[in-house]
């Protein structure tokens, strides 16, 4: 059976329709029983004359990192998508305006930048458009027509996702929108007729219709719901704003609200008032608001408060790429704040483990009474997957509270040092347990206790508790698992789905690679960690930031320097750069 | 003897002695003799035992500073957050279980400089919390820096040649900022901050209690007992609470006029 790992990219300018061309591109393919992995790229300034790109990588295999080659380039503006030529693959196929809206300079026309090979089919998206709907709008749809008629896709699944989205607006919208597509689709039928191709035509997948294409900020705000959440808490910052969008829509038919607070220092401050009342809440945020939430973060830590704070990273320091992806906050999630404030980190590497890992932290968080922060990046917030997604089971979601036994009414000790280091923790309302919180160093009672024996006595509890939340954290995964290795891949976060693709290209290549997927950042699984270091003659972390802040974690777990591989570029790491390293370190092996 | 009037009378004073129902904790307060903290701690604890609710209904939320100590001295359930962030505790406390009965307290430090951005949106937000504002004009645990409240020309080691700043006017800006039940108190006067909150408490929105009192350690010269008792008086006899136009011009007028100065008509 031909495969096919085919990746599309859509660029205009903000306004062209582009993303919403991406989108049903992703869509399409996906009820079609493709793979597809999209993700998209937009300007911070909304107005600005920014450059929009979409791209979906669409595989007959399943997708796990973003396409590095494009295949098709479909251009709404031709300026905007000159940038785009230098990632085109060989005899790629490149769909233009071949009667612009506006006059381009020839110099600055996308033909002349285009690699020799490249297919060039001109249709004029805009004129089409205007013959079938009477207005130049649905030029993105006559674009995506051309775009199926070329490559073999059955018209009937992009008229199918073009109902689905427009159905909401009316009769009239959807068949305007269906005529157009039906222009470009036709129109490139009749002219290409002897350049058609059928990429996608002869593919056969295994169609599986409880696939859903979700983003990762939706999966986030899924699994909140699921878990049962009552107040959202949150301050509006890119990338992280969609999860409140998303919950200030379903949240209150569930009985939950979304407060928008005036800043990330109430937004953690209200979430750590509704879970000392029992409630589950949450906030999530991007780098400079963590920043921000991290005294009160340590308060939860302090005062043994759940809380769960989700960080979608992008680019920084300071306000740094608002709409760039970057891994660099894992030092401030893990040791950001005043004092030895260990916490509960963790991190997804996929769309389909933002899900489980969400519904998890409130667990948790209520379990081990402590902050625990989810970080995410803006590319897993916004990439797209296709998955079959498992909704929580009846009881997934349980609390995992742990109460005080009656037997200690009145004369409960908020704060007893167990051998967990886990206090049965009192709900206000409770006759009998009432006690005060406090970030101040305590007594097991509770009180304001400063002495030498005290402070170490309960900071060994707090630290032992999270220690102890180790067992309830999920172990690293290993991959392609062998005794030995000659060079082991440790990846987290967004950039796991590059590793495991590297990795399994290199071992096609003959070589002894293995990949150790992390995803509980703090506390780790350090034996487990330092098992797969130890096996491995080479080390390999790569990471979106630039020092190597999960390298800094765990180097200490083997005598071997590990080997680093860094990428501050904002975008997501290609597959091929880590194949690229690891190879060249094989060859130092050898 | 005994008759059932006398028998019920002795098992309400055995219950009064056991301190069961009271609200002050066993813990003896930090506050320095003579603080005026001690009326307002009597003032809120009667209120509470009045009004009869139970203590493990209510919950205290503090920040940092003399009064963020407060929650340790009493039964309610309490939560001790960090400096200038009592009122974000407190809104998700009353969000995440609005039958409880919530108290915010704290001092003008805590409240108007490092917490003072979180008025205004408690306030528009109408959130029911009971937020007592201690304002003594100084920072009192960091021993005597001039606070947002402090006149101009404040002389203290952090301010050797006198304060240059304007102070705030927590009462103006808790009108200005919309608050639905505004009360200017005297720590002085325990039984008109009972009477407050007793109203105040009814309000089922944002209740503020901006209370004036001393630092009888670090302020020697404005908000001493003598001259809080010489200054401070009842609202005039005509004052009508539910006139937000007066309100604002009585409060422009006299600092120092007490009682309840508005309320918003149910």
């Amino acid at each position: 059976m031909p495969e096919v790992d085919f990746t599309v990219e859509v660029c205009g300018m903000a306004g062209d329709g582009t993303i919403a061309a991406g989108g049903l591109i992703n869509e399409a393919m996906s009820h079609g029983g493709f793979s597809v992995l999209g993700f998209d790229s937009y300007p911070a300034e909304i107005r600005g004359f920014g450059r929009c790109v979409t791209n979906s990588r669409i595989g007959s295999n399943e997708i796990v990192a973003l396409g590095e080659k494009t295949h098709a380039l479909i251009s709404l503006n031709d300026e905007q998508s000159r940038s785009r030529t230098p990632s085109l693959a060989e005899h790629s196929l490149v769909f233009f305006d071949s009667n612009p809206p506006a006059y381009v300079p020839e110099d600055n026309s996308l033909l002349s930048v285009l690699p020799p090979g490249a297919q060039v089919f001109g249709i004029p998206f805009g004129a089409l458009a205007v013959g079938a709907s009477g207005a130049s709008r649905g030029r993105n749809l006559t674009a995506l027509g051309g775009f199926a008629a070329v490559t073999g896709v059955d018209p009937n699944l992009f008229r199918k996702v073009i109902r689905d989205k427009f159905k909401a607006k009316g009769d009239r919208v959807v068949d305007i929108n269906v005529k157009s597509f039906d222009a470009g689709y036709e129109y490139a039928l009749e002219k290409f007729s002897d350049r058609l191709k059928s990429i996608f035509s002869k593919i056969e997948t295994d169609h599986d219709p409880k696939k859903v294409m979700l983003s990762g900020n939706q999966a986030i705000g899924m699994a909140a719901i699921d878990a049962g959440l009552k107040l959202y808490f949150g301050y509006p910052i890119t990338p992280a704003t969609p999860i409140m969008e998303y919950l200030a829509k379903y949240l209150p038919e569930r009985g939950g609200r979304v407060v928008q607070m005036e800043d990330e220092i109430s937004s953690i401050g209200a979430v750590l008032g509704s879970f000392y009342a029992g409630t589950r809440s949450m906030t999530a945020t991007s780098g400079p608001g963590f920043a921000l939430m991290t005294e009160l973060i340590t308060h939860g830590v302090m005062a043994e408060i759940p809380a769960v704070i989700l960080d979608a990273q992008r680019g920084g320091p300071a306000t740094g790429l608002p709409t760039k992806t970057e891994q660099s906050d894992l030092h401030a999630a893990v040791f950001g704040g005043p004092g030895d404030s260990a916490r509960i980190v963790i991190a997804p590497t996929d769309v389909e483990e933002c899900y489980h890992f969400v519904i998890r932290s409130f667990q948790l968080a209520e379990k081990y009474q402590t902050p625990v922060i989810v970080l995410t990046d803006f590319f897993l917030d916004n990439r797209v997957e296709n998955r079959p997604l498992i909704r929580a089971m009846e009881g997934q979601a349980a609390s995992w509270n742990v109460f005080p036994d009656e037997a200690f009414k009145d004369h409960y000790q908020r704060y007893a040092d167990t051998p967990s280091g886990i206090s049965p923790r009192a709900l206000p309302g409770m006759e009998g347990f009432n006690f005060t919180a406090t970030g101040l160093e305590h007594t097991e009672k509770g009180s304001p206790d400063y002495s030498p024996e005290n402070h170490a006595k309960m900071s060994e509890k707090r630290h032992r508790k999270l220690r102890y939340a180790l067992k309830d954290l999920e172990k690293p995964a290993e991959f392609f698992a062998s005794d030995h290795l000659d060079v082991g891949v440790i990846g987290w976060g967004s950039t796991f789905g590059s590793v495991l693709e590297a990795v399994e290209k290199s071992r096609k290549n003959g070589f002894k690679v293995g990949a150790l997927k992390v995803t509980s950042i703090f506390p780790y699984h350090s034996e487990t960690i330092g098992a797969f270091m130890a096996k491995s003659k080479r080390v390999l972390v790569p990471e979106l930031n630039y020092e190597g802040q999960l390298a800094n974690l765990i180097a200490h777990l083997d005598s071997k320097p590990v080997d680093r591989l860094n990428f501050v570029t904002g975008t997501p790491i290609p597959p091929s750069a880590i194949q690229s390293r690891i190879e060249e370190l094989l060859g130092v092996l050898a | 003897m005994k008759t059932p009037a006398r028998v019920l009378a002795d098992q309400v004073n055995q219950i009064q002695k056991s301190g069961r129902f009271s609200p002050r904790s066993a813990s003896l307060p930090t506050w320095c003799p003579g603080c005026g903290y001690f009326g307002i701690h009597q003032g809120l604890n009667d209120c509470i035992s009045s009004l009869g609710i139970p203590l493990t209904q209510i919950v205290t939320v503090s920040g940092i500073g003399c009064a963020g100590r407060y929650p340790f001295f009493s039964k309610t359930y309490g939560l001790h957050t960090v400096h200038g962030r009592a009122l974000p505790a407190a809104t998700g406390v009353k969000l995440g279980n609005p039958n409880l009965t919530v108290f915010a307290v704290g001092g003008d430090g805590d409240g108007l400089a490092i917490g003072g951005g979180h008025l205004p949106h408690i306030a528009r937000r109408n959130i029911d919390v009971n937020y007592l504002l201690f304002d003594n004009s100084i920072y009192g645990l960091t021993k005597g820096q001039p606070s947002p409240s402090s006149p101009m020309g404040t002389k203290t080691k952090a301010s050797p040649y006198g304060t240059i700043d304007k102070p705030l006017n927590a009462t103006l800006m808790a009108l200005a900022y919309g608050a639905s039940f505004v009360a200017r108190l005297f720590a002085g006067d325990p039984k008109g901050i009972t009477e407050a909150l007793i109203e105040g408490i009814r309000n089922p929105g944002f209740s503020i209690f901006h209370i004036y009192t001393t630092c009888v350690t670090f302020d020697k010269n404005f908000k001493t007992w003598a001259h809080l008792k010489k200054w401070t008086h009842a609202l005039p006899q005509d004052y009508d609470p539910t006139d937000l136009g007066r309100a604002f011009n009585e409060v422009l007028k006299d600092d120092f006029s007490l009682g309840v100065i508005f309320k918003r008509d149910a």
